[in-house]
């Protein structure tokens, strides 16, 4: 293919032109607060659960890495928890929210997907994977969760929160 | 909030806690938190604009007391390695080598700007008495309006088949690269360009763009089809362009997608002047899928190009070459497929083992010149089997052994072992 600027430049226009009519505000699906809010209708206050050495070391177990934190913060009614994470897919964090109840993820959400590659997990066809599922004994998933292809590292970091929404709630209710 | 008067807070919460029991204690616990957040939120505002360059610093703890927007200046390391050891069966002769080191920077503008970028040591030395080379495998800059729209530019891997976009050694079965993604698609192959990317629906990413084409007066190699004229960013001939297209459809479990790309290779002679005022049009596409149920992991890839003039190009090879022997037929058609299943026989935490096998293909059409003494290389059609096993003592770190036996060529007959990482 010659070069030859005019067509170029159309398909440049072209491109933007697309791109303009496809802005919308990217990465941020749903802010934290509103979450919290949509679970339960309104945004209850915030519990603080204390992460003892034991609690702590069950964690580092969970994410392959120590905990960050040493108090986490949740919302949670009779039955239902709700949990805030963020973990590194491949190189920047993931935030979703996790809600519990009863033991089990009823439903998962991705709040803010950073990453260039792997956004296929926002999608219900990935997370509907995680609904009903708890804790084994060894606080691994009660089933395994298919990856997708090319976001192997993110789908790892959405096994891992889920454990730990799961672990925390569990902990929360002793 | 002063330090005195959280002292104040803290003795008066505790020194009540007896006379309220539990739940009173939880609640100054919690007003106790929300101060020592509001100090945090104020020590984050009163922060130089060097303190603030972590965007992203764990602060589970106060996570709605901060934006969950993306903040600026945030830079990753990334990268990956493998080291490979063969044993030749016909030969005998052994290798081991640092086959790649691969270390990245990618940084964030800000909330819609970020840069990619890969650097790539090959042969763990590089000097002019080595077979060493550094390069850089990606430096390209994202600009993301949505999801579903994407601007990149620069030095940017081309969306064809698997491997090219994908291949981290530990996301691939075999000590070896496959073949078919090496010889007819060149894996790793970049160009320098400009593209549109993103999702437009559930699982559907597309990729579009034009970039720099192939150089076919640069082709110096027998048997890797059109690979040693991708330009890769080093002065490239900019006469002819190409524009690619890939469509692939992700869902758990599931991929299969496609890519085309295609562009004139003559560069109107400027490698070689032969080829002053030819085409070469150059077109590779391929279609792939992959599936995982359960333990098992398919996967398959069917790739094919064709290169125009190829007589042209054939004759323009033998013109500039040395010796007679030094000149080749230049690929004309480029066809090959694979089709590999492995299966997790025993995974527990990090622990993962999953045997694998895979058949490739390889048929590589040579645009023949009989009067002088360019013909077909044997080596061009080939077949090539491979068992072996990955072990993942980690999901980022792979220990690999493969037998490969190759039906043409073999002295390329071996026994692999492979260590692989990536961060």
């Amino acid at each position: 293919m010659n070069w030859r600027p005019r067509r170029s430049l159309a398909l440049l226009m072209l491109a933007l032109g697309a791109a303009a009519a496809g802005w919308v505000r990217g990465e941020v699906y749903q802010e934290p607060d509103a979450f919290v809010a949509e679970v339960f209708g309104t945004r209850p206050e915030a519990k603080v659960l204390w992460l003892t050495k034991d609690i702590q070391a069950q964690a580092a177990a969970i994410l392959g890495h120590p905990p960050a934190q040493l108090r986490q913060r949740y919302w949670s009614d009779a039955h239902r928890s709700v949990w805030i994470l963020e973990e590194i897919g491949k190189e920047e964090f993931i935030t979703a929210g996790f809600v519990v109840a009863d033991g089990r993820i009823e439903h998962v959400r991705v709040l803010v997907y950073r990453e260039s590659r792997g956004g296929e997990i926002r999608y219900p066809a990935f997370l509907k994977q995680f609904r009903n599922s708890k804790l084994a004994p060894d606080n691994t998933l009660d089933r395994s969760i298919d990856g997708i292809a090319g976001a192997t590292l993110s789908v790892g970091a959405m096994e891992r929160m889920a454990r730990l929404a799961l672990f925390f709630d569990r902990m929360s209710r002793q | 909030m002063k330090k005195s008067s959280l002292g104040l807070a803290l003795a008066v919460a505790f020194a009540a806690a007896p006379a309220f029991g539990q739940a009173t204690v939880d609640q100054k616990l919690q007003i106790l938190q929300q101060e020592i957040d509001d100090l945090k939120a104020q020590a984050r505002r009163s922060a130089a604009p060097a303190q603030q360059a972590s965007p992203y610093s764990l602060d589970y703890s106060s996570m709605l007391d901060r934006s969950s927007g993306l903040a600026d200046g945030g830079t990753h390391v990334v990268g990956y390695g493998e080291v490979g050891y063969s044993k030749f069966r016909r030969s005998g002769d052994a290798t081991a080598d640092l086959q790649r080191f691969v270390f990245g920077f990618n940084h964030r503008f800000d909330e819609r700007l970020t840069l990619h970028s890969e650097v790539e040591l090959e042969h763990a030395i590089v000097s002019k008495d080595d077979e060493g080379e550094a390069e850089i495998e990606q430096a390209w800059l994202n600009y993301k309006m949505s999801d579903a729209v994407n601007l990149k530019g620069g030095l940017f891997l081309i969306p064809l088949g698997i491997l090219n976009e994908t291949h981290e050694p530990p996301t691939y079965y075999g000590v070896m690269r496959n073949q078919v993604e090496t010889r007819i698609i060149p894996t790793t192959w970049r160009e320098l360009g400009a593209g549109v990317h993103g999702i437009v629906s559930e699982g559907i990413r597309y990729d579009v763009g034009i970039t720099m084409s192939f150089d076919s007066g640069k082709l110096d190699e027998r048997t890797t089809g059109i690979r040693s004229a991708h330009q890769e960013g080093q002065q490239a001939k900019a006469r002819d362009l190409a524009v690619y297209g890939a469509l692939n459809y992700r869902r758990p479990g599931l991929l299969v997608g496609g890519g085309v790309f295609t562009g004139n290779t003559g560069q109107n002679g400027a490698s070689n002047s032969a080829l002053q005022g030819v085409s070469a049009r150059l077109t590779l596409w391929d279609v792939h899928a992959q599936y995982r149920v359960g333990g098992l992991d398919l996967q398959g890839l069917y790739a094919a190009g064709t290169l125009g003039d190829a007589d042209k190009v054939t004759a323009a090879i033998f013109a500039a070459a040395p010796t007679p022997a030094d000149a080749f037929a230049a690929p004309k058609t480029l066809k090959g497929g694979y089709f590999q299943a492995a299966y997790h026989v025993y995974k527990r935490g990090n622990f993962d083992l999953a045997p694998f096998v895979r058949y490739e293909r390889i048929d590589i059409k040579q645009q023949e010149d009989p009067p002088n003494g360019q013909l077909q290389d044997a080596n061009n059609i080939e077949r090539i089997k491979t068992i072996g096993v990955n072990f993942w003592v980690h999901p980022q770190v792979v220990l690999k052994a493969d037998v490969q036996r190759y039906a043409t060529d073999k002295f390329q007959d071996r026994f692999n072992l492979g260590l692989g990482f990536m961060f």
